[in-house]
């Protein structure tokens, strides 16, 4: 027999969705209440965070390096957004445009210290993560901003499409597409993905690999900003301790997106899709885990069991797809 | 005396000493017993989780599951010594046995698929963190035995805690693997370069996973040694110890693509630590500037390190033209 597999079968997006389509019907058919609207609706607006924050993390995957700093830097922005809306009075739509602008600054640095003194991304911002997360508790003095502006808070309890999906879902599924776009026709887009996939073959046909980096840097400072905005509208206030001690409750769905989308480590790689599927595999697993109750502690244990069964599942993927080749 | 400038240890050894006399020049409390003591028993913790992250920086790759280790070993330790009111000793070689057998899965997990330690470890990070908080439900064991709180709290002689004894052994046993064994030369060899040192018969698999087992058990002591010195086994010990057990090796010059670690520069930059963030306390600065400060530490220490080695390179290149 003959046949052949088309080439989208062999890639890591489809097995991400068979994965999710298995445990949409698992989770459906096992516990009440999943396909509730209430239910939808709460996914929806968790999904729209895990996908922007997947999708930070993995600009900077693309240079080979790690964001440590990517929930303390979300907070931090937050915080600022929090502290222009209610303390400073200015309008939320300026304030937005600040926010992002400061996120994209702290990425700056991010991206600055590490592409000047040539140290690996993580230990520089392992020490921003301390830097930007201290000065931010110091600053506001652990405390809330509360009495955000009503349009703003009201966006983030907004029900869309029958009252299924948040509207923060929207904005996260349009960055996809923007991202996508911006990686797959862009010029700017291009160099990116050539940089970090071969840095010194980029260097010699004219690409300034380290502002490529500086750049990648600062579009996930950008995004890390839009998630904490995401997520102060989606609380309706701005807590210091939204993303956990250190932001390092963002971190893991930071890293399963990315790596579950099939995102190479060592970069030059990019799934903006598959990281949108690994964060809804994600989320799902995650809501999952609550609804058949396995009990609030061992989420953690099941989520990196997920994790390492992932990444071991894509090795034998590779593993499997180098030998077929080898073979014909 | 040129040689001995040269040592990483050197400038971080002058710098503790000047420090230290700057600081009890203006706040005369920093030389009291009580801080001494304070300040040894912060070093001697510190001390265990920088060598456990350290011996896994020397081959190239990074430990994020230290802290969740040392938790899980904390909580297994009391927990067997409350619920099974087993005696000390095994309750202990079990603890080491728990850290022995995380590091083992690590090591063993990275080496065979290749995939890098940073994803295996923050998969395993969340896995131990994950089992201590299932089996505690977060909450603390109390009951710890009498000659346990003792060793954890009483002096030898002065302000000498008896909780330095095992943190000075482990520090002279991890310079003798590093300096004096074929083992830590291998391990340096596979951390500067992978290729060769395979080529010339070092095993990556046996070296990975003695790294990755060393940096368990010593996690292991790590949390035993909180529980000692809390006289009480809470969850959440071993969530704060991931930026200084970077910190460390960091400020004392190692580089982190592997191949290069000093144990007594190492050691070095924990005490640096720890008399900082002791001074930010006697000068009653607010504590999150501690953090605040690790991190510029940090950032420090990498520009410090980046331009000896720019200075290094300068030399060498003139020295070859000639």
């Amino acid at each position: 027999m003959n046949f052949k597999i088309p080439n989208f079968v062999k890639t890591n997006q489809f097995g991400l969705l068979c994965l999710v389509i298995i445990f949409i019907c698992i989770f459906s058919f096992s516990t009440d209440g999943f396909t509730s609207r209430f239910n939808i609706y709460a996914l929806s607006r968790v999904v729209a965070l895990d996908i922007m924050i997947g999708l930070a993390m993995m600009v900077v995957i693309l240079t080979g390096g790690l964001n440590l700093s990517l929930g303390a830097l979300g907070v931090s922005a937050a915080m600022f957004g929090g502290w222009c809306m209610e303390s400073m009075g200015i309008p939320i739509s300026i304030s937005i445009i600040l926010v992002l602008a400061f996120g994209s600054f702290l990425g700056w640095i991010n991206g600055f210290v590490t592409v000047r003194t040539g140290v690996h991304s993580f230990i520089v911002t392992l020490a921003t993560m301390s830097i930007y997360f201290g000065f931010m508790t110091l600053l506001t003095e652990a405390e809330a901003f509360r009495k955000l502006p009503e349009i703003f808070t009201d966006f983030g309890s907004l029900k869309l499409f029958n009252k299924y999906i948040s509207p923060l879902l929207i904005i996260s599924v349009l960055t996809c597409f923007i991202l996508y776009y911006v990686f797959k026709y862009t010029d700017i887009g291009r160099k990116l993905i050539a940089a970090g996939a071969n840095p010194d073959a980029a260097e010699l046909s004219g690409i300034s690999v380290d502002r490529m980096f500086i750049y990648c840097h600062m579009l996930s400072g950008f995004l890390a900003a839009l998630a904490g905005i995401m997520l102060t509208a989606r609380i309706g206030a701005a807590i210091p301790s939204m993303a956990g001690h250190l932001g390092f409750d963002w971190l893991l769905p930071a890293f399963l997106a990315p790596v579950l989308g099939g995102t190479l480590l060592s970069g030059g790689k990019v799934t903006v899709f598959g990281t949108m599927l690994g964060a809804i595999l994600v989320t799902l697993i995650n809501n999952g885990l609550y609804l058949i109750d396995v009990g609030e502690f061992w989420v953690r244990f099941f989520l990196g069991m997920i994790l390492l069964g992932a990444v071991l599942l894509d090795r034998a993927r590779e593993y499997l797809t180098v030998k077929n080749s080898i073979v014909s | 005396m040129s040689n001995l400038l040269k040592k990483d240890w050197f400038g971080l050894g002058l710098v503790i000493i000047l420090g230290s006399i700057l600081i009890s020049f203006f706040k005369p409390a920093f030389i009291s017993p009580f801080n001494l003591y304070v300040l040894m028993l912060s070093v001697s913790l510190m001390l265990v989780v920088a060598m456990s992250q350290m011996i896994i920086i020397a081959i190239g790759q990074m430990n994020l599951s230290v802290g969740a280790i040392g938790g899980l070993v904390a909580i297994s330790f009391t927990g067997l010594m409350e619920v099974y009111s087993m005696s000390i000793l095994p309750a202990m070689l079990i603890g080491l046995l728990i850290g022995l057998t995380c590091g083992f899965i690590n090591g063993y997990i990275t080496v065979k698929t290749g995939i890098s330690a940073f994803i295996i470890t923050l998969a395993t990070l969340y896995i131990f963190k994950g089992m201590n908080l299932g089996i505690t439900e977060a909450q603390p064991f109390y009951e710890i035995p009498d000659a346990v709180k003792f060793f954890g709290n009483a002096k030898i002689l002065g302000p000498i805690p008896y909780l330095v004894i095992i943190p000075i052994i482990i520090t002279i046993l991890m310079w003798i693997l590093m300096n004096r064994t074929s083992l830590g030369r291998y391990m340096l060899a596979y951390g500067n370069n992978v290729q060769s040192s395979e080529l010339i018969g070092i095993s990556s698999t046996k070296i990975v996973i003695y790294a990755h087992v060393i940096s368990g058990l010593l996690a292991a002591i790590g949390g035993m040694l909180v529980v000692c010195r809390l006289q009480l086994g809470t969850p959440n010990i071993g969530d704060s110890w991931l930026l200084p057990s970077f910190a460390a090796p960091v400020i004392g010059g190692a580089i982190l693509a592997g191949g290069k670690v000093d144990v007594i520069a190492t050691a070095f930059g924990v005490i640096l630590v720890s008399i900082i963030s002791q001074a930010l306390v006697i000068f009653k600065i607010d504590p999150f500037f501690v953090q605040i400060f690790l991190g510029f530490m940090i950032l420090l220490a990498v520009f410090i390190n980046r331009y000896r080695e720019y200075r290094e390179e300068r030399r060498t290149k003139v020295f070859s033209y000639e």
